[in-house]
């Protein structure tokens, strides 16, 4: 893979060249079509995905059918990373990760990152900080939205309760 | 007196190679609390981590005016103070000593300097606490799919019973 791909990414700012080449060796280059999905709700835990290009969609699973939007990223203005809870957690993806339309992405692999790990890399605990960060920064966000969940259910229905729902359902997008 | 356990039994520090954890031990303090005591106050400062070695904490938050809930109970060993470290060093919720507690702790900025100094003694301790944040984040996300779907629910003319939904809510939050 090549390093430019790596290169740009805010989210690798913090690596040394020398340990952008470590992630760059175990990465690959990949290319989605549209309706491609990248990363599948439910799904083994996997992958991290620095999109390159494109558009992608956000979109969950709804309990009885349907799937909601969540958010949409248009990775063409900025480099944008997804899949980073898969790269350190246990279990699978909450929301389903579709291209919009063509989308250019680098993929570090999970078996590359453990790989990276058991051996001790530098650049690999370097990144789990940078993930540990994104991941408390939203996690701080999703305790919030569970809170105030709590307190409008106190108010028992007198809440105009669809408005509550899809509030809630954009304040979660990732 | 209870010898504290020695932190190469603490999960935290297993990647950790033993130069690591010198450079760990030298910068951690002892500290221990009784039981009833308040590690953390809600809104108050979290401006150190602890590395709890042996007892049990119970974590509360005040979710609705006037009530005090009590989120969980966590056994050693475990960590404390780990968001306050990650984000803002304010307490969202209140962590108490619910038996004798032994602890290692360390001075938030302290550690935050070390990572900024890309220490690898402390990267590879954040690397375990974010596996934890990560599995944590996947509960809240489950739970929160959960509420949407019982609201998804209310608008088909279901009858939601509100306080036994807010009960379940507050019991499955893994916080």
């Amino acid at each position: 893979m090549t390093e430019e791909g790596l290169q740009g990414v805010r989210f690798f700012e913090f690596l040394t060249e020398e340990e952008r080449a470590e992630f760059a060796e175990g990465s690959e280059l990949v290319a989605f079509e549209p309706g491609d999905e990248i990363i599948e709700e439910g799904g083994e835990p996997g992958s991290l995905f620095v999109l390159t290009s494109g558009r992608v969609e956000v979109r969950k699973r709804i309990p009885g059918g349907g799937e909601r939007l969540l958010a949409e990223i248009d990775a063409t203005d900025e480099r944008t990373v997804v899949g980073e809870r898969g790269l350190l957690g246990e279990s699978g993806a909450s929301a389903t990760v579709r291209a919009a339309d063509r989308v250019e992405a680098v993929k570090i692999p999970r078996q590359t990152f453990r790989r990276m790990v058991s051996e001790g890399r530098p650049a690999a605990f370097k990144l789990s900080y940078r993930i540990a960060r994104t991941l408390a920064r939203r996690l701080t966000r999703l305790d919030e939205e569970v809170v105030e969940a709590i307190r409008e259910l106190e108010s028992r229905g007198e809440t105009d309760l669809e408005a509550f729902r899809d509030k809630l359902m954009t304040d979660w997008a990732v | 007196m209870q010898e504290t356990p020695s932190l190469r039994d603490v999960p935290l520090f297993r990647h950790l190679d033993d130069e690591e954890l010198e450079e760990l031990e030298e910068l951690l303090e002892p500290a221990s609390f009784e039981a009833g005591e308040t590690i953390f106050e809600e809104g108050g400062p979290e401006e150190r981590l602890y590395v709890i070695t042996s007892g049990t904490v119970a974590v509360h938050k005040r979710v609705l005016p006037g009530r005090r809930q009590r989120l969980a109970t966590i056994e050693a060993p475990t960590v404390v103070g780990e968001m306050g470290l990650l984000t803002e060093p304010r307490a969202a919720a209140s962590v108490e000593a619910r038996t004798r507690v032994e602890a290692h702790c360390i001075d938030r900025d302290r550690f935050l300097e070390m990572l900024d100094e890309d220490s690898m003694a402390a990267c590879k301790v954040v690397y375990e606490i974010g596996r934890a944040l990560a599995n944590r984040m996947a509960r809240t996300d489950g739970t929160i799919a959960k509420l949407i779907a019982r609201l998804e629910g209310g608008e088909s003319g279901e009858t939601t019973d509100f306080e036994i939904f807010q009960d379940r809510l507050i019991r499955e939050w893994s916080f």
